[in-house]
């Protein structure tokens, strides 16, 4: 497999405006819908009255509990059969209409009436009642080995800390949308999703019907950050039912407020870490999360997880539990679990690194684990070691204490942490097929977020079969394609390159005997080995002779061939080897202490995550996910009113994320590895960037002003330090 | 989003504007970058929209030491024209630290002037505050508050005015011409707003129908070569001021002979800080007198919960804004 900063497949399609996004798909006599939302947090919907609606123009008809009826009972679908309210903002109804203006309109004729009960709007609201979830993800929630409560009482130091983290949202720039419709008993569902047949297992499910007569589409998708990772949001079936009611295709697009309360959040942890160290190594962890989920629904990010394997330690203890708030629901969002917990356990280490009078980085290095302890299987492989090294040449690490450290009103702080997130794969299946012109069409289910997929499903069957990228097409996005993984957990170029692998090794097996089968043509005779393909000829490795794979076909298989790949998912019970990816992020940090301000000046991080397929689409991956890594750390958080439990400030106006110019420059290493256990040595890199910068950037900010922050966002309030002239005071 | 529909009207003259814009239900809309967020959101529904933004307000001239700004010109056309930038640079610093090149690119004077707080709770419809529904209650005051003022408040209402371009022009003793079917009259620049009342807080003195036609500024470019915007923010650009500080000094031979101070992000209403002022006027620059400076502008400060940070932040502005412009640390 060769690296190819091949520009995205789509890139053109997109700067030109041809990608049509799935919210852009106007049938004729399209509906548009928007919900109605329930003002309390708590309580119960006592009623719609719709009398006035009805008269309004462009109306076409009012979705609600009572048309839920219809669908199967289940998880997917209890937030709109039941009239019990959860959060507020919560849908109770849905209204279309000819147009979205007249929706809006009828939907402000529409009365509801709640009744409220006391609502619990926050997570120490609540602590006493926390619950422990068994499972995390796939780990479990609480761990233990060794004995943690004698190696803390050995310990020649310990770190004690509590760590806390705020709620974040997605927002990605496309918001969720669904256009659909009937086609007799089959549905049509085109929606920005990044998991198009877990989309269709819930509709099938909800709608009692087979998963065939469903079609579900999303092709083209601005983001999702897992916010869109499965069905979240169950108003789309309400979309469903009311084009089913009025026979014409229906349209909801939640607006950018709504992305705050109806398709999930980064959750809100209060983290109580403790290190033991004897002879600066790790002798004891314990790591005990308690994190906010919403009334309806369990979620737990698996925040402590990591802490049971990122170093070496024989004790450690870790737990969960959750507290139910009338909030919205928590979901993964980028990084879940290794961005809150590796703040806490980072930033540990760090203060650990000073109170022992090591270098953070010697720390890290010092309690590197070989293995991974907590299974007690070997890496698949494993290049922190070099991705601390390579990083902190290119960032200067080592003199950077020599380094002036004002700059103008800036004082200047330095700090480094590791980020980690597993290697795992999903089952996929593949479809590759080479037309006669030996031009390839690449087929599978699945999405590309604006990650890349697209570019990434051409390259592999483009390499295999020595086919220039201009001749490929790819086909993504909808359920007609053969089935493939849903777009999170940083799997999909992991899952998609075994099943594309797959197909390609069969057309070339194929051709291979193709050309060595015609005694006159000019491989007659050559054995598959000694054959390779390569700007669209097969070559023999051992005599000059070629042929051109068109004529090849030409020849013998004129229309063409098609051949189709499967691969299965990461079986963790029997899994040989833990797959995990790496980095280490170094970060410059500026802080005017006497304003409060701070500012991420230069980043370096140095990445292993296997064999890296496109190095520019890596690159934008890594970026992208270290500038949501500085959101996390110096802006987002979602405010609630406490009194109400209403977001505040729903709009990019109020939320902040990183503007360019907080964008510093990254300088991005990556560190390729062979990896004998994952097919084509490939890791997903679209977490890694999420995470362990925070950690870095509080680092920086003790190692500028000699505080220590222990919550996200680091605000103004945070760094303000003695006002400018202090002598004076 | 999309609110209820309501008929516009173009209006091309200012009479015209001002015979509409009277009528119950109606309101102005200039760039609209406000408005719409407002009447997204249910917030603003009115019966009538009143389009001034082509009403031939947007001129910009300078004579005499008079600065003109026609109210409906753009914030980038009138931080981009040289009058401004050679002889108010303070009005162009504080312009194009506001929202974004974009925004900027469509508000008007006037609608900077007259948008309204950001205070979360006045932009939630269905939270109890006094400013959007009066006597609905204050929920910010035991809420969530960090964007709250440190001055002028009521026990009914403690927003902030979001605008930058207010506190410049409130250091230079702005004077605001608006227009309405009785005629025209001319007010300071703070007196353009209201503080807030117990279970009521109006932001404008206007009445309704009121158009502002022009700002203007006299004998003030003798501050153009020290004059400075300090805006403190929890990114490097696009946010509101978390507290910002518009200064302006004259010194002559080694003397502070005027002084101009006003303060964002802190009160109803951009906060001239004339105690700070006085404190500096006949001294020499230095640390000495930017720390009194300093400490007479927090003096009276009452903070809430969430807030408190404002007040040392404020007086480090202050000294800071003043060491910029005052050739001293
Ligand atoms: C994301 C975002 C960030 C922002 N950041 C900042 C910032 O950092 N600093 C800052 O100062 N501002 C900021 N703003 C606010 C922005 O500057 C204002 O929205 C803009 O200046 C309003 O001008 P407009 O012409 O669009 O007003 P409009 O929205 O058209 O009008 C606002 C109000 O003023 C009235 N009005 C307008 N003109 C007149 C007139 N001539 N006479 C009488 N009434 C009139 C209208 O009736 C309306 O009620 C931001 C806005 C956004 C959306
Ligand atoms: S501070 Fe003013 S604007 Fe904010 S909620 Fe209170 S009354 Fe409303």
């Amino acid at each position: 497999m060769n690296a190819h900063s091949h520009a995205r497949y789509e890139a053109l399609l997109k700067v030109t405006g041809q990608a049509r996004f799935e919210g852009e798909i106007a049938p004729a006599g399209l509906l548009h819908a928007t919900l109605i939302e329930a003002p309390i947090a708590c309580g119960e919907l006592v009623s719609v009255d719709a009398v006035e609606a009805p008269t309004r123009p462009g109306f076409a008809t009012l979705v609600t509990h009572d048309d839920s009826a219809s669908l199967k009972s289940s998880a997917a679908t209890t937030l709109i059969r039941e009239t019990a309210i959860h959060f507020h903002g919560q849908p109770v109804a849905l209204v279309a209409a000819s147009t979205l203006a007249e929706a809006h309109d009828a939907a402000r004729a529409v009365r509801i009436a709640t009744a409220a009960r006391p609502a619990v709007t926050q997570m120490d609201q609540a602590l006493g009642a926390a619950i422990a979830p068994e499972m995390v993800g796939r780990f479990p929630a609480a761990t233990r080995r060794g004995d943690v409560a004698t190696a803390l009482g050995e310990a020649e130091l310990v770190i004690r800390n509590r760590y806390s983290t705020q709620v974040n949202n997605h927002h990605p720039m496309e918001p969720h949308v669904v256009v659909c419709w009937w086609e007799g008993p089959k549905a049509v569902v085109h929606t920005s999703t990044q998991a198009i047949f877990a989309t269709r297992a819930t509709i099938a499910q909800a709608f009692d019907m087979p998963p065939r007569n469903i079609r579900v589409l999303a092709r083209f998708l601005g983001g999702g950050f897992g916010c869109k990772g499965q069905l979240w949001w169950p108003w789309m079936f309400w979309a469903m039912l009311a084009s089913r009611k009025t026979g014409r295709p229906v349209r909801l697009e939640l607006s950018r407020a709504q992305m705050f309360t109806l398709v999930g959040r980064r959750q809100q942890t209060e983290q109580d870490l403790a290190l033991g160290f004897a002879n600066g190594r790790l002798t004891a962890i314990t790591h005990d999360v308690v994190a906010q989920t919403s009334a309806h629904t369990d979620y737990s990010d698996s925040t402590a997880v990591y802490s049971r394997l990122l170093y070496a330690c024989p004790n450690v203890s870790t737990t969960h539990r959750l507290v139910r708030t009338n909030e919205p629901q928590p979901v993964p969002m980028r990084a879940p679990g290794t961005a809150p917990g590796t703040f806490a356990l980072e930033s540990a280490m760090d203060e650990a690194a000073e109170r022992l009078g090591l270098d953070p980085l010697d720390l890290r290095v010092k309690n590197f684990a070989d293995h991974d302890q907590e299974t007690g299987r070997p890496w698949s492989s494993n290049s922190l070691l070099s991705c601390y090294r390579v990083g902190a040449e290119r960032f200067g690490w080592a003199d950077r204490q020599k380094r002036k450290k004002r700059d103008g009103r800036w004082t200047i702080g330095f700090g480094m942490a590791t980020t980690l997130y597993p290697a795992i794969r999903q089952a996929c299946r593949a479809r590759v097929r080479l037309n006669g012109d030996a031009s390839l069409v690449v087929q599978c289910g699945t999405q590309d977020m604006g990650s890349g997929t697209y570019t990434a499903l051409g390259q592999i069957a483009a390499d295999a079969l020595g086919i220039p990228m201009a001749k490929v097409t790819v086909e993504l996005g909808d359920t007609w394609l053969p089935d493939g993984p849903f777009s999170g957990g940083s799997q999909v170029t992991a899952s998609i390159f075994p099943a594309v692998q797959s197909a390609t090794a069969q057309l070339r097996a194929m051709l291979a005997s193709m050309a060595a089968s015609d005694a006159n043509g000019p491989l007659g005779g050559k054995t598959s080995d000694d054959l390779d393909f390569e700007g669209e000829l097969i070559r023999s490795r051992s005599s000059n002779a070629a042929e051109r794979l068109s004529d090849v076909l030409a020849r013998t298989a004129p229309d063409g061939l098609v051949a189709e790949g499967e691969s299965a998912a990461t079986d963790h019970p029997k899994l040989a080897a833990t797959g995990m990816g790496h980095g280490a992020v170094f970060v410059e940090i500026g802080v005017d202490s006497a304003l409060g301000e701070i500012r991420v000046r230069r980043v370096c991080a140095a990445f292993a995550a296997g064999r890296i397929l496109n190095p520019l689409l890596a690159r934008s991956q890594y970026v992208g996910g270290l500038i949501g890594g500085i959101g996390m750390a110096l802006h987002e958080q979602t405010l609630t009113d406490r009194a109400t439990g209403c977001i505040l400030g729903k709009s990019f106006a109020d939320y902040l994320i990183p503007v360019h110019a907080d964008m510093p420059e990254f300088d991005i290493a990556m560190i390729e590895e062979d990896d004998p256990h994952l097919p084509g040595s490939v890791k997903g890199i679209g977490m890694l960037g999420s995470a362990g910068i925070q950690a870095a950037i509080a680092s920086a900010v003790h190692d500028a002003i000699g505080k220590r922050i222990r919550h996200l966002p680091i605000r103004i309030e945070d760094c303000l330090g003695p006002a400018c002239d202090t002598a004076q005071r | 989003m999309s609110g209820p529909s309501f008929h516009y009207i173009e209006a091309t003259r200012l009479d015209d504007a001002l015979a509409q814009g009277a009528r119950h239900g109606a309101t102005y809309v200039a760039g609209g970058t406000d408005f719409l967020q407002l009447w997204k959101t249910g917030l603003a529904a009115p019966k009538t929209v009143i389009d001034i933004c082509r009403l031939p307000l947007a001129e910009i001239s300078y004579a005499g030491d008079t600065l003109s700004l026609g109210a409906l010109s753009r914030l980038s056309d009138v931080a981009a024209h040289p009058d401004v930038k050679i002889h108010h640079p303070l009005i162009a610093d504080a312009i194009l630290a506001s929202a974004s090149g974009q925004l900027r690119n469509m508000a008007t004077l006037g609608g900077n002037l007259l948008q309204r707080t950001r205070c979360p709770y006045f932009r939630s419809a269905g939270l109890a505050c006094n400013k959007r529904a009066p006597g609905s209650g204050c929920g910010a005051r035991d809420g969530e508050n960090r964007h709250a003022a440190l001055f002028g408040t009521s026990s009914g209402c403690v927003a902030t005015h979001a605008s930058d371009l207010a506190v410049a022009l409130a250091a230079l003793d702005a004077e605001i011409v608006v227009a309405s079917a009785a005629g025209e009259r001319r007010l300071r620049l703070p007196d353009l707003y209201l503080l807030p009342a117990p279970t009521t807080a109006p932001d404008s003195s206007l009445a309704d129908g009121d158009v502002i036609t022009a700002i203007s500024i006299h004998d003030a470019c003798r501050f153009a070569p020290r004059s400075t915007y300090l805006k403190i923010r929890d990114r490097a650009s696009f946010e509101f001021a978390v507290v910002s500080v518009a200064a302006a000094l004259q010194i002559e031979d080694g003397v502070i002979t005027a002084a101009r101070l006003a303060a964002g992000g802190v009160a109803p209403l951009p906060w001239r800080l004339h105690g700070s002022e006085a404190a500096l006027v006949g001294r020499a620059p230095g640390k000495a007198a930017f720390a009194a400076a300093g400490d007479l502008a927090i003096e009276g400060a009452t903070p809430l919960a969430k807030n408190a940070f404002k007040i040392p932040l404020l007086r480090s502005a202050v000294i800071r804004a003043l060491q910029t412009i005052g050739g001293v640390s």
